[in-house]
């Protein structure tokens, strides 16, 4: 079993171009990263190709992961998401930004409310996430592993889309003042 | 910038809204841009970004590992690394356990910095970075010479926060970062640079942070991290 500390010992020696971590790295998290890209992808040759571009991301990136303030899991598995969701909504040709520099953003530390979370038991976020209405839920997880935009899930549920923006505005809020408790 | 820009993010549910609706790509292009500004100077923004980052990254938790074919990973070597040799690295050049070593030099080493105003370049660097906030709000161009030890450091854009000053960092790893100086008001200048950290230079990251006149009092960045850039060899 691969801990959390080998895998940040990776990353930081990949930063230094050392290809042997990269493979490591590889080995550990590759096939967690690659489900990811398959549950958002849904397809077997555009998850490897989504798989490749991540793999390119993390090794070019590996350097700005110390201060971009993510834990190393949270880090790969944003990469991969985002990409992934990139490439579904090129596919279905769909409103939204470009998901590629969120993860790359800077901070020196993992901020407090990070801290306080990864700290936490991960079946809290579970607990939370069941507190909301299961419609409410299901429309939080569509937004992240589906992509789909305000303008698509007010189709999905057939309402205006300030009553969605507003609606999944509030699952959020609700979800955030669950886990902080 | 807009007053919207330098509101603290983690200060009202609006911010968290905010931060939440970057991390699921909801934002317009113009207003994740104009989050992405915040987050640069804004900690309580970062904060809020990483907190979503992590919860919605749990999301995960029930997908099932699935493992990729075996020619993945060839086509990523392949990509990234094509055919050629593996070229070793300075560290590598250095023998077993690197790292270690250097980090302990760096942690005894008191780095001595001398500060030479609007000095011309006058040798030919061998590494380099753009330390860029990413709004570019704050641009500093860093070359560093090997030879002479010698870093340049031109600011083109931007400056210190009134009352305050610009502190470089030279991060390597998963060391902590490692002060460079306190960039004076001059917009040339030229930093010495300890024997102990030129390896750590090669492969580094340059941060510049907020700091109170005089600098950081803990050794530590303690203000906002205003510019960040990879060190790239020429």
């Amino acid at each position: 079993m691969t801990e959390l500390n080998d895998i940040e010992d990776y990353i930081a020696r990949m930063a230094l171009g050392d290809r042997d971590a990269f493979a490591a790295l590889y080995r550990a998290t590759s096939a967690k990263l690659f489900g990811v890209c398959l549950r958002v992808l849904g397809e077997q040759a555009e998850a490897e190709d989504a798989l490749q571009e991540v793999f390119v991301k993390i090794w070019h990136n590996a350097s700005r992961y110390q201060v971009n303030g993510l834990s190393p899991m949270t880090w790969l598995i944003t990469i991969a998401r985002n990409l992934s969701i990139d490439r579904l909504r090129a596919r279905r040709k769909a409103g939204g930004g470009s998901m590629d520099e969120a993860e790359a953003l800077a901070d020196t530390r993992p901020g407090p409310e990070a801290l306080t979370l990864a700290a936490s038991d991960r079946g809290q976020i579970v607990a939370c996430m069941n507190e909301l209405s299961p419609d409410r839920a299901d429309a939080v997880r569509r937004a992240y592993l589906e992509g789909e935009t305000y303008q698509e899930l007010a189709d999905r549920y057939d309402q205006p889309l300030n009553t969605i923006r507003t609606w999944l505005r509030r699952s959020l809020m609700k979800l955030k003042e669950c886990l902080s408790r | 910038m807009t007053d919207d820009v330098n509101k603290s993010a983690g200060d009202d549910s609006a911010g968290m809204e905010q931060a939440a609706e970057y991390a699921l790509g909801l934002l317009t292009p113009d207003a994740a841009s104009a989050f992405e500004a915040q987050m640069v100077t804004d900690p309580a923004a970062r904060e809020a970004y990483a907190f979503w980052a992590t919860t919605l990254a749990s999301l995960t938790d029930d997908i099932a590992p699935v493992a990729p074919p075996k020619g993945v990973e060839d086509r990523i070597n392949a990509a990234l690394f094509g055919a050629q040799r593996k070229p070793r690295t300075i560290l590598e050049r250095l023998g077993s356990r690197p790292l270690a070593f250097a980090m302990t030099i760096m942690a005894l080493t008191v780095l001595w910095v001398t500060l030479q105003p609007d000095v011309a370049p006058t040798v030919v660097p061998d590494y380099r970075a753009e330390i860029a906030a990413e709004d570019n709000s704050l641009i500093v161009l860093a070359s560093f010479d090997v030879e002479t030890r010698q870093l340049l450091i031109s600011r083109t854009e931007g400056g210190a926060r009134p009352g305050r000053t610009l502190q470089l960092w030279l991060i390597a790893g998963d060391a902590a970062p490692v002060s460079l100086g306190v960039l004076p008001d001059q917009t040339n200048v030229t930093l010495a640079v300890g024997d102990a950290l030129v390896m750590a230079m090669a492969e580094g990251v340059l941060a510049i942070s907020d700091e109170p006149l005089g600098g950081s009092p803990t050794g530590l960045p303690t203000g906002d991290v205003l510019a960040v850039g990879s060190v790239t060899r020429l």
